[in-house]
């Protein structure tokens, strides 16, 4: 089975700024060079979101808000609802730029209620830190939450995966109390790391009690011991769940180079994680998966993660090697050296008290498990 | 940040005369585990489900029936605080009197009580961690000064505080943090903690840097020199 790809040029609007780490640099990179590997993205173009699909999960005072600051100046109470802010500032057309990739990740839900697909990417979207009324780190509209909110008006389970290095926060607080959503969480610790929740008490409420899972992992943490937690905690949690369909967040930010956080993963271990979450809806969901990118703020690291989930995801193999007429493309136009090779190449950490790390990862799954067990049954 | 921002106003009490049997009743009805105990609408006493518990038990060398009064089993002259005293007094007392409540007083008047969970919830938001924020903690040298210095260069890079927290450092270090230097005599410097608006905090500690604060997290990443 082969995923559908969304992507639009719009979603190159949702622009901070040149300096700004949430670049769509990396989606123009990327589609290029899923091009130069002869996989090109020939998608069809999804319609914008409309305001009353974000209102189902935004409440209308915070729409309002975005909306009067889509002239690139700030409403007098922006920063209430964290807009103008160092990580959220608001630029021209942010409120139709921000609809444009809720669009995209919200028709590709559609396109599983009517069956007319069974997994599709979402090449672009995964903005899972903002809330019903506040944006947050770099999200203005929660795209995976009215996707997830379609899904549930359909009548079906959804379990969310996310993998972003960063907790999943407003997606989990959007669906806290609705039984009928699983959201799981791999992220580094909130104990440093933003947002700062995501403790494995955090488990839903009321009669969503039981379908949070978070798994806060060590700052350091590397592939093997990321995959054995990962291994542990989602395929159980599915199992229990019975899910309909899953909805995966693949941000890319939990690579050893990203400049935002500190995990240590390699694009193999991202292989197979990609691998994972198709066999995983294959057993768990019929096959049914909507793919969304996420955060990533390492190019060199971002562009390669996702095109290998793009390839993964349309059964295509995997190259070894990146064109160097790409290559020298974007390192012209960026001016930073860029990896030859699909994968990194081999690599060792000189990790202080990697025996800790691996420990403590190991504790808090099981942790995890314990506490989420007796409210599976 | 004070008692009075911090305690449960609204406060279940039972009366020194009614039974155990009702006063438990009470606590599970509330879902509480501390009564403070009225006589004439005098704060007399403090019971909590551990007293009734123990009271009554098999155990006990001599224990009373469910249907004594509340007043034999009661802590009797209880320790209260004012709506005014700081949260850390609060903490304090309750921590030196290894008790787990302390009704607050207002002259004569019971206004509200404070618990250890309340206490729980008072860190919570002491660390801001009602909203989404990251961390960078900073070593300072204890002087008059430095903290002014600190949050003024953070303010200059732009990013909100969401909180700060500050406390002596000693010798255990804990988390992937760097280890102290063994031979080194510690010198009396204050670890801040501070929570940021931003999900980018690596820029920020790096100007911290450059500016010679000595930054304890974030660090450099391993491998990220390649």
């Amino acid at each position: 089975m082969s995923a559908t790809l969304l992507y639009s040029n719009r979603y190159l609007d949702y622009d901070f700024g040149p300096e700004h780490p949430f670049s769509p640099v990396r989606q123009r990179m990327l589609l290029s060079l899923l091009d130069a590997l002869d996989a090109p993205v020939d998608a069809p173009e999804p319609p914008l979101a409309t305001r009353e699909d974000v209102l189902s999960v935004h409440t209308e005072t915070f729409v309002e808000q975005v909306e009067a600051a889509s002239d690139g100046t700030p409403p007098a109470r922006a920063r209430r609802f964290g807009l103008d802010t160092q990580d959220v500032p608001v630029f021209d057309g942010m409120d139709r730029a921000a609809r444009a990739l809720v669009g995209g990740t919200v028709h590709g839900a559609r396109m599983l209620t009517s069956e007319a697909a069974r997994r599709v990417l979402q090449l672009g979207g995964g903005l899972h830190h903002a809330q019903a009324q506040l944006a947050s780190g770099f999200c203005v509209y929660n795209d995976l939450s009215v996707a997830i909110q379609h899904l549930r008006d359909a009548g079906l389970h959804v379990a969310y995966i996310d993998i972003d290095v960063h907790h999943g926060d407003g997606v989990q607080a959007l669906h806290y109390a609705d039984p009928g959503v699983l959201t799981v969480s791999l992220h580094e610790s909130g104990r440093y790391l933003f947002p700062g929740t995501g403790n494995v008490h955090e488990m839903g409420e009321g009669a969503g009690e039981g379908t949070a899972v978070n798994v806060p992992l060590e700052p350091f943490t590397e592939s093997a011991s990321y995959l054995d937690v990962f291994d542990r905690v989602v395929p159980y949690a599915l199992q229990q769940f019975h899910p309909d369909v899953i909805v995966a967040q693949c941000g890319a930010d939990a690579h050893f180079s990203d400049p935002l956080a500190d995990l240590l993963l390699t694009t193999q271990a991202y292989e197979t994680l990609f691998r994972s979450l198709l066999d995983l809806a294959d057993d768990h969901a019929d096959g049914r998966l909507l793919l969304t990118l996420g955060g990533g703020y390492r190019p060199d690291a971002t562009v390669r993660i996702w095109t290998l989930l793009a390839l993964i995801a349309q059964d295509r193999d995997l190259p070894d090697a990146i064109p160097d007429a790409w290559r020298e493309r974007w390192e012209d136009e960026r001016g930073d050296p860029l990896t030859p090779t699909l994968h990194d190449p081999p690599k060792t950490f000189d990790v202080p008290r990697r025996d800790r790390v691996v420990e403590q990862n190991e504790r808090i799954s099981k942790r995890v498990l314990e506490m989420a067990a007796p409210k599976w049954y | 940040m004070l008692v009075q921002d911090i305690m449960q106003s609204a406060v279940v009490t039972t009366d020194a005369h009614v039974r155990l049997a009702d006063a438990y009743q009470t606590m599970i009805d509330h879902a509480v585990r501390h009564l403070p105990v009225l006589d004439d609408g005098a704060l007399v006493g403090v019971i909590t489900d551990r007293d009734l518990r123990d009271a009554t038990s098999d155990l006990h060398p001599s224990p009373i029936q469910a249907h004594a009064p509340v007043r034999e089993a009661m802590s009797a002259d209880p320790i209260t605080a004012g709506p005014l005293d700081p949260v850390e007094e609060a903490a304090r007392l309750l921590r030196s009197k290894r008790i787990g409540c302390l009704p607050v007083m207002e002259g004569a008047d019971l206004v509200g009580i404070v618990t250890v969970t309340d206490l729980l919830d008072a860190v919570t938001r002491l660390t801001g961690l009602s909203k989404p924020g990251g961390r960078v903690a900073v070593s300072l040298p204890d002087e008059p000064g430095q903290l002014a210095r600190l949050t003024g260069r953070v303010a200059e890079e732009g990013a909100d505080i969401r909180s700060v927290l500050s406390y002596y450092e000693d010798e255990t270090r804990s988390g992937p943090e760097r280890e102290p230097d063994a031979d080194e005599e510690p010198p009396s410097r204050l670890r801040i903690i501070l929570r940021l608006d931003t999900i980018n905090v690596r820029p920020i500690a790096a100007s911290l840097r450059a500016e010679g604060f000595d930054v304890v997290w974030p660090v450099e990443k391993p491998g990220s020199d390649t």
